[in-house]
């Protein structure tokens, strides 16, 4: 893989497509005025009294249609701005445990490494503990509060090179700030959805507002739709720029694509359909747009709309070519203490203190 | 004063600014490869407090390999040493040499203590053992991370200094271009190792 190159094309694209979402928020703008205007020369055409242009028609529209816009996105921002740990508890995850747990030792171990090679600072390890899907998630507004999330699937299936090819991935979001980058786009959305409310509310109102309503109603509608296309195209840049990052981390195609190769198996293995593995509390909305993997299940316009490229396209550009699921065996360094936990005795001397100076403070 | 005299002056205090800019930016990006050498060297640190811990661990199982425990806290004390005389001359090349063959014969013997457990089967399921071999794994790595990013400062410091116009302040401020480690010293090491039956 050609990482260098395949960072760079994410990074443009993401510019392009940033710019594109500026545009469509002035087009949005632009739009509502129009549809109004439009409304108001056929209230003039139809009625028989003569009515004078109204004067601000201009300002006003651009004025509500952006204090919408802003101010839904700032509303939605703040709202966003929870902490990354306090989300990842919300969703079910704990603290990893590595004292206890040979697995989230390992875990532990592995995020630590890869902070090293990614030049920054420590975030939260956590683990879900009740999922069997392999997948993880990293969350956080800046790095006091980040986190990083992997599933007791991954801990179960996943190699030691793998999980550091998921751990990195996971980092590279938090380390190019996507995590900031996302949630402001969302509250974009958000804005120009309200534009589509305000003309709803304003239709119900019957008679002329409903002409009225309506027109804003289709322009906050394509605004939206364009928000969002934009927010998962996005999206699927910042994806592909973390999956160069893996690989430039860990400097190994077969850590991130040997988990984009199980988690196909695992999909298609499930004889009662990949949805009966549990993927409890990775269904949050806030968390959907961080998974390593998106989860299963869109619908019709899925292409557009998808936050992640597909695993066949990841896989593609990680090898250059395709390459087959890698069957699903627990794997050979057992996560078996995981399970037994107790064997270490309270009191007694912990690894991590043997080797941390700081675990004895 | 002429309009002439000040554009002169304009120009050329645009370009101190500029030059000082400059400086700035390559003083940070040496600073940063100084960090990252002390990286390596926490972990360095990091490997020799592990070993002790293993070894005593090992010795419950390998009553008959004390030969290749001992052959590990021998090396353990070299390179400690050497890492030592290495922090304390950080310029010098021979205090570097020493210290990276003596992080080799550490490295070596580590891991043929590695393949002398891999027999005994009831030394590799002990869960302290377990974790300390997690814990060197985990170190290993650090290390080989930490020389990568040490790497990738410097090729971000000579991209840095070598590109025009900012090569004309590096050379004339003195900032020669930083070496990359590498993973093998001599043309000895790097040759392929010959098997005899």
């Amino acid at each position: 893989m050609r990482f260098w190159d395949h960072q760079l094309s994410a990074r443009s694209e993401t510019r392009r497509l940033l710019l594109a979402f500026a545009l469509a928020v002035a087009v949005l703008v632009a739009a509502v005025h129009g549809a109004l205007v439009v409304a108001w020369l056929l209230m003039v055409a139809v009625l028989p009294v003569h009515l004078p242009f109204p004067a601000g028609f201009l300002a006003v529209n651009v004025g509500v249609s952006l204090m919408l816009v802003l101010g839904g996105w700032w509303v939605e921002t703040s709202n966003l701005r929870a902490g990354g740990v306090k989300l990842a508890q919300r969703i079910g995850a704990r603290e990893a445990r590595p004292s206890v747990s040979h697995a989230e030792q390992r875990l532990c171990n592995i995020v630590h490494e890869l902070c090293i090679a990614a030049h920054m600072p420590q975030p939260q390890v956590m683990v879900l503990p009740r999922t069997d899907a392999i997948n993880a998630f990293a969350a956080g507004w800046d790095a006091s509060d980040a986190v990083v999330a992997v599933t007791q699937g991954a801990l179960d299936h996943l190699t030691r090179e793998e999980l550091q090819g998921m751990v990195a991935h996971e980092l590279s979001h938090l380390h190019e700030g996507d995590t900031r980058l996302k949630m402001r786009l969302a509250g974009m959305v958000f804005g120009l959805e309200l534009v589509y409310n305000f003309g709803d509310e304003v239709r119900e109102r019957r008679g002329l507002a409903w002409l009225f309503g309506s027109a804003i109603m289709l322009a906050g509608f394509a605004g939206w739709l364009a928000g969002r296309m934009l927010k998962a195209a996005v999206s699927r840049q910042r994806e592909y720029l973390a999956d160069a990052r893996a690989v430039q981390w860990t400097r190994s195609r077969d850590g991130l694509g040997g988990v984009l190769r199980k988690v196909m198996a695992q999909r298609r293995d499930t004889p009662a359909g990949y949805e009966r593995v549990t993927h409890q509390g990775l269904a949050h909305p806030a968390v959907q747009h961080m998974l390593l993997v998106d989860l299963p299940g869109a619908g019709a316009m899925e292409r557009w709309l998808d936050s992640h490229p597909t695993l066949a396209e990841r896989v593609q550009r990680i090898y250059g070519r395709s390459m087959q699921p890698l069957p699903l065996t627990p794997v050979n360094e057992p996560p078996e203490a995981a399970r037994r936990a107790g064997t270490v005795a309270p009191g007694a001397v912990t690894l991590a203190s043997l080797v941390d100076p700081f675990a004895r403070l | 004063m002429s309009a002439t005299a000040w554009i002169v002056l304009a120009v050329i205090a645009a370009l101190v600014v500029w030059a000082i800019a400059v400086y700035n930016r390559l003083v940070q990006l040496r600073n940063r490869i100084a960090n990252a050498f002390g990286q390596i060297d926490v972990q360095l640190k990091r490997r020799y407090d592990l070993v002790p811990n293993l070894v005593e661990v090992a010795r419950g199982y390998l009553s008959h390999e004390a030969a290749t425990l001992e052959a590990v806290i021998k090396a353990r004390g070299q390179a400690q040493g050497a890492a030592a005389a290495a922090r304390a001359a950080p310029t010098s090349a021979g205090a570097m040499g020493a210290l990276a063959v003596a992080e080799q014969a550490l490295g070596g013997s580590l891991g043929r203590l590695m393949v002398v457990a891999e027999s005994y089967p009831e030394l590799k399921a002990d869960a302290t053992m377990q974790s300390l071999s997690e814990e060197l794994t985990s170190t290993e790595n650090r290390l080989g991370f930490a020389r990568q990013a040490y790497n990738d400062q410097v090729l971000d410091f000579n991209d840095q200094a070598a590109q025009f116009p900012a090569i004309v302040v590096a050379r004339l401020l003195g900032f020669p271009t930083a070496p990359m480690l590498e993973a093998t010293r001599s043309d000895e090491e790097r040759a392929a190792p010959r098997v005899q039956f």
